[in-house]
């Protein structure tokens, strides 16, 4: 029923949308020229040049042919508040290109999600892409209270998955600890009028001065973004999800918490199947957890899960309901010279990504990425050291939290390029063709447009050369855990702390 | 010693995360008690073999100086390892390859029978959470029910623990009992299912204040 969608809280703006006064998911009914509807996300009013949308999907060399390093990146955009003090509602924590790449959303720890929309090319100004302003706002989950355990659940938005577009609407699933939301952005950009019973404002008229009959007719009007909840995948998780994935048939997709991997569909919301399960008989043996999941991006009946314990697990649907019999095994022997205490927690894979031709997946431990041929399970392919000179201070990154970051990685559209976030707003590319890599920084001191980014070296011991930063003068409060690659172009997304940092190459 | 020390700093460490990480929003993460737990257990092992190699400075071990050479072992004899704590005070290498022979005997209590679904999965009881995740109030004291509090006064027998989970906090608390009454009560650390610890009784060293609040702390 549309009461269980319903908020109930005032929506505080988001800081990425700073020029927006805050909007309410049940605005009163005059600031609507339509009348409301319940369970609206909550919309704003945008103003934006009609046309087509056809010129920004120009397609332009891809990474692949120049490699991470012939490329120049250049600072594009920064969205959301300069202070340094950071509210705990502002820290973004997953970033989507959605399949065109015309959309870009992300999620934070208060529970909303904020999506940009390119602008459409601009054919005199062809040096320069279009740039992503806002286009929706909306407060996807709330925080709620668990009675029966005494738990509070957090309203952060853990990942964002776009779902292809099928419509004029586009669909998204967003997802915190507990729920899964399938949410529908549409836009409206013409209304009815010319009732015969209401006036414009909506008001009734007196029926007795009804004196004609008329037809309405759409009119334009300014073109409203609108957000609603579809549908709301509840109550089928114990632990906290970390994954959703939809699945290539588009019908279906899974959910992975801790210890249990379930398939939807995504128009049936009051019951999944559960289709691997790892909890042991007795929680006192469990030694490892899932944390990540992911649905090939061709095979439909194929997925994989990764463990605390630094192991893939591919599973095919078709070998039985319950695949807790794994297909394939990933796993690489460990390198004994390099053991330590901390070895093992940082064996654990934060993150799994196959890439768009189908044929590697990528991972992400806390250490290094790992690319990964299908066909072979013993190790993976190529390795790809993000930070090894924090090998020696696992220690204190036990100490200050840091060892437990989750970080995530992305490929680029061709597949060439891979990339991931590391410490001191540091981000990482490595270029599987040439095998070279770069450093670079997010950072508001290169902010004016079309900079060029300057590559960052981090001087693991002995001599600083000029321009190196020494390990121990890393802030390892600036971290970057989300990064996005467009699909189809050479623009990334990089989440800092609570700013979204938008980067082109030189065009 | 120094190595002992920095076991211990990390344990105490550990227990002080573990207790913090009730508080936060959201509950208990099943993940992250799952890697306190596991690097609690490794500053455990590494306490005990550098505590054993301290006081036996007669036998001829390999001398454990930092946590790399005790971690040569397969993951089979580490579980093994795990699932029987007082394995931690042989700290050469060799009877840990071996002790694939001796678990069934160590760990009656343990060995839950589970088809075996993959095998590398280690049997070891890193942290016991019981179904839930959550703060599920226990409607028994369960250390009312073990006969000790983490009190340093407490002689050293423990009784076997109960075989089914009651919440997640009570097994919680029973895991760092059991974990850390060896420090606690100045003696050796005899699990009730073990077979008799082989390290001699150390001179009673008075209990670090600080771990013994901490460990009290998240125990109550």
């Amino acid at each position: 029923p549309p009461s269980c969608w319903l908020f109930c809280s005032p929506l505080l703006p988001s800081p990425l949308t700073p020029a927006l006064s805050p909007h309410r998911c049940h605005p009163p009914p005059s600031a609507l020229s339509t009348p409301p509807s319940p369970g609206e996300g909550g919309e704003f009013r945008k103003q934006r040049p009609r046309g087509t949308q056809q010129g920004h999907h120009l397609q332009r060399n891809m990474a692949g042919a120049g490699g991470g390093n012939d490329i120049q990146w250049c600072f594009s955009q920064v969205k959301g508040a300069v202070d340094d003090d950071v509210a705990e509602a502002d820290i973004i924590s997953t970033v989507e290109f959605n399949h065109s790449g015309e959309l870009l959303a992300t999620g934070d720890k208060g529970g909303r999600v904020v999506i940009f929309q390119q602008e459409q090319e601009n054919k005199i100004q062809s040096h320069s892409r279009g740039e992503y302003n806002v286009y929706s706002t909306f407060q996807s989950h709330e925080p709620e209270f668990d009675y029966l355990k005494s738990l509070e659940i957090e309203e952060k938005i853990n990942k964002i998955r776009w779902l292809p577009q099928k419509n004029a609407a586009q669909f998204l699933l967003s997802t915190n600890d507990k729920t899964i939301k399938l949410w529908k952005i549409s836009e409206r950009d013409k209304r009815p009028e010319g009732y015969n019973l209401k006036e414009e404002d909506g008001r009734y008229r007196d029926p007795t001065t009804v004196t004609t009959l008329r037809v309405p007719v759409f009119r334009p009007m300014d073109l409203m973004v609108e957000a609603s909840p579809r549908r709301i995948f509840a109550n089928a998780h114990t632990y906290h999800i970390n994954s959703i994935s939809i699945n290539s048939d588009y019908e279906t997709y899974l959910s992975a918490d801790d210890l249990r991997i379930n398939l939807w569909h995504l128009e049936i919301t009051d019951r999944s199947f559960n289709i691997v399960d790892i909890k042991p008989a007795n929680m006192e043996e469990l030694t490892e957890v899932i944390t990540a999941a992911e649905f090939h991006p061709n095979s439909c009946n194929t997925f994989v899960y990764s463990s605390s314990k630094g192991t893939i697990r591919l599973c095919d649907m078709r070998a039985s309901a319950l695949c807790d019999r794994h297909s394939k095994l990933f796993e690489e022997p460990e390198d004994p010279s390099n053991r330590s205490f901390f070895s093992e927690i940082i064996s654990s894979i934060s993150d799994v990504k196959f890439s768009h031709s189908g044929r590697y997946m990528m991972t992400r431990d806390y250490l290094s990425v790992k690319i990964w041929d299908l066909n072979m399970e013993n190790r993976p392919v190529e390795t790809y050291q993000v930070h090894e000179y924090l090998r020696s201070k696992l220690c204190s990154l036990y100490e200050n939290d840091c060892i437990f970051d989750k970080f995530e990685c992305c490929w680029n559209g061709s597949d060439s390029v891979v990339m991931t976030g590391s410490y001191n707003n540091f981000f990482r590319m490595f270029d599987r063709n040439t095998k070279r890599d770069i450093t670079l920084e997010a950072s508001r001191e290169n902010n004016k447009p079309r900079t060029v980014l300057k590559p960052r070296k981090v001087c693991a011991s002995g001599k600083r050369k000029k321009d190196e930063i020494s390990v121990d003068s890393l802030d390892f409060n600036k971290k970057i855990l989300h990064t996005a690659w467009h699909p189809k172009e050479n623009i990334i997304a990089v989440a800092t702390t609570n700013n979204l940092y938008i980067f082109q190459d030189k065009v | 010693m120094e190595v002992q020390k920095e076991a211990q700093r990390i344990m105490t460490l550990s227990v002080w995360k573990m207790y913090h990480s009730r508080m936060q929003r959201g509950g208990l993460r099943l993940h992250r008690s799952l890697q306190l737990s596991l690097v609690m257990r490794s500053a455990r092992e590494l306490y005990l073999s550098a505590k054993v190699e301290a006081h036996e400075p007669e036998v001829p071990l390999p001398p454990v100086r930092s946590p790399d050479p005790r971690l040569h072992q397969s993951r089979e004899a580490e579980a093994v390892a795990e699932a029987a704590p007082p394995d931690g005070e042989q700290p050469s290498p060799e009877p840990m390859d071996t002790r694939e022979a001796p678990p069934a005997e160590e760990t009656p209590a343990r060995c839950a029978p589970r088809p075996a679904k993959v095998s590398r999965k280690r049997r070891n009881s890193s942290l016991s959470d019981g179904g839930d995740v959550g703060l599920v109030p226990s409607k028994k004291a369960r250390l009312e029910e073990e006969g000790e509090g983490a009190s340093a006064e407490v002689s050293d027998r423990l009784q076997p623990p109960p075989a089914q989970a009651e919440g997640a906090f009570p097994n919680l608390a029973r895991v760092l009992q059991r974990r850390f009454s060896g420090l606690l009560n100045c003696s050796p650390a005899a699990p009730p299912t073990a077979p008799p610890a082989c390290e001699a009784k150390p001179a009673c060293r008075p209990a670090d204040s600080m771990l013994n609040v901490l460990v009290r702390a998240v125990v109550a």
